[in-house]
């Protein structure tokens, strides 16, 4: 759906190269997560593939097409919510759907079904000037799928949300995949990204030191243990085991059978820690 | 058709930002003072009003209309929409231009009556109308604030506006005929004063070609604005 070859970008005010030569495939219906710090190159990266930005050296092909072959055409194929929610705020949720869905030839889903779907119907009349970020983001949110696109570029969809809301979102964001669209998320949430994505692009600096499905990662970069707290002495105790030869392990199996157990986990690494790990870098 | 819900779109910002009240009230202001002046000075001053009123209007409300959606962010998602750049500055066009338009039968029903040419009025005021949106798109579009589109417009303003003085009478005044500000009022004095059918329809034909150089240009400096960052 996106193939990403060799791409190298330098805004025109700065000296070095905001992209230095990145490389990635996006697949159909798969849900990609693009990984990094603030000015990493996460949204450069995102701007460039959505049209945002020209002037790139390298190839970037969306849906079989290089991307300044296309024309305006392309926005009625792919989605954009971007972080910050740009809404008329003088006119009222649905007026804010039914203008910008007007310029698209596809504005046949129904509207208040799609304020339902995020909990805004009982304010589709309220102007948005009176919404809370969290209502102006799930009106956004919902703005960028009214034109039923193929691919979707969400940018911190979940920003400002409260886990209600943002459950909401993450949810129809794996509907999606469901039905064979294409996700482009842009994030520095690793959970987010861990329980939403297929595979995970870690930014740094302009380049991607690691692409892999989070599971992998998590496996490859974790602690082959499980660490075990139990009840002991009279005191919460806990010990490390090697998950090579567990069933054989006598102190593990002794522990199991004191019935005194309180969780057992294994030591796989999370996102954060394998990207603070790959790259030396904080996601913040 | 996009352009149609485009134009739409933007009647209902205008409206619900309350340009069209300002624009009432703006002209019932007009009508007023026109209204009180001595018949002698009216085929003098009405034109002037009518010609300033269009421009002003237009210059004015295109800065405020671009500043609001750059500032709402709502600009940052059109450009990612089908519609295209020349759909949306069309759209703003017609827009403003139709509220002189309206503006203008107004004050001059209310204030001069039936006897000109309307025809050579409406066109004046259609061309001018559009002229200046473009050209407030040029400044609207360098700029992050309406303050700082308030300030930067001034010597735009003046750079087109303190030609139409030449209407006094200066030396070597047809020179001034360049400025496509100095059409728009010669086509609205026609109106009322009278103009020679040649004059006219070159003053037109010319606004016409002006109007079409500035929107190609402005719609090329939309285009890099929305891949620069909208």
């Amino acid at each position: 759906m996106i193939k990403v070859n060799g791409l190298e970008f330098a805004y025109r005010k700065s000296p070095g190269k905001a992209i230095k030569g990145i490389s990635f495939d996006i697949d159909d219906g798969e849900i990609f997560g693009f990984l990094g710090p603030s000015g990493a190159g996460k949204t450069t990266t995102q701007r460039i593939i959505i049209g945002l930005l020209r002037g790139y050296q390298g190839s970037v092909d969306v849906m079989g097409k290089e991307r300044i072959m296309w024309g305006k055409d392309i926005f009625e194929k792919i989605g954009v919510a971007f972080d910050f929610p740009n809404l008329y705020e003088k006119l009222t949720a649905y007026e804010n759907l039914a203008l910008l869905g007007s310029y698209y030839k596809n504005n046949s889903l129904d509207k208040d079904q799609l304020l339902d779907s995020v909990g805004l119907l009982a304010d589709r009349d309220k102007r948005v000037e009176k919404f809370s970020k969290g209502m102006k983001m799930r009106l956004n949110f919902i703005r960028s799928i009214m034109h039923d696109p193929e691919i979707l570029f969400f940018d911190e969809p979940t920003s400002g949300l409260d886990p209600v809301n943002g459950k909401i979102i993450r949810d129809m964001i794996l509907d999606f995949k469901k039905k064979g669209k294409t996700v482009f998320l842009t994030t520095h949430n690793m959970n987010e990204a861990d329980y939403l994505c297929d595979r995970v692009a870690f930014i740094v600096e302009g380049t991607i030191p690691v692409i892999d499905n989070p599971g992998e990662l998590k496996i490859k970069y974790g602690q082959k243990s499980v660490k075990v707290s139990f009840n002991g002495d009279g005191k919460l105790q806990e010990e490390f085991f090697p998950l090579s030869g567990i069933g054989r392990n006598s102190r593990f199996l002794e522990v199991l059978n004191q019935d005194c157990v309180r969780t057992i986990h294994t030591q796989e690494a999370t996102l954060e820690d394998i990207f603070i790990k790959l790259t030396g870098r904080e996601l913040l | 058709m996009r352009i149609v819900n485009a134009l739409k779109a933007d009647v209902r910002f205008q409206f619900k930002q309350g340009f069209y009240l300002v624009y009432i009230l703006l002209t019932l202001i007009y009508m007023v003072i026109l209204g009180v002046l001595p018949v002698e000075w009216k085929s003098t001053i009405i034109p002037l009003v009518l010609f300033s009123d269009p421009s002003m209007v237009g210059f004015f409300f295109i800065g405020a209309l671009v500043m609001l959606e750059k500032v709402q962010g709502v600009l940052q998602y059109v450009v990612v929409t089908p519609l295209r750049s020349l759909e949306y500055l069309l759209a703003k066009v017609f827009s403003l231009t139709i509220l002189a338009i309206v503006a203008t039968v107004m004050i001059t029903l209310a204030t001069y009556g039936y006897d000109l040419n309307w025809f050579l009025l409406i066109i004046g005021v259609i061309l001018t109308s559009s002229f200046f949106v473009f050209f407030g798109f040029i400044v609207a579009v360098r700029c992050t604030t309406l303050n700082q589109y308030f300030i930067r417009m001034i010597p735009y303003l003046l750079f087109i506006v303190l030609p139409c003085f030449s209407l006094i009478g200066f030396p070597y005044d047809w020179l001034f005929n360049i400025f496509p500000s100095v059409a728009g009022l010669k086509l609205v004095y026609g109106a009322f004063k009278g103009i020679d059918f040649l004059s006219a329809a070159a003053y037109s034909v010319y606004l016409l070609l002006a109007n079409l150089v500035i929107a190609h240009y402005v719609e090329k400096i939309f285009d890099r604005m929305a891949t620069e960052g909208a």
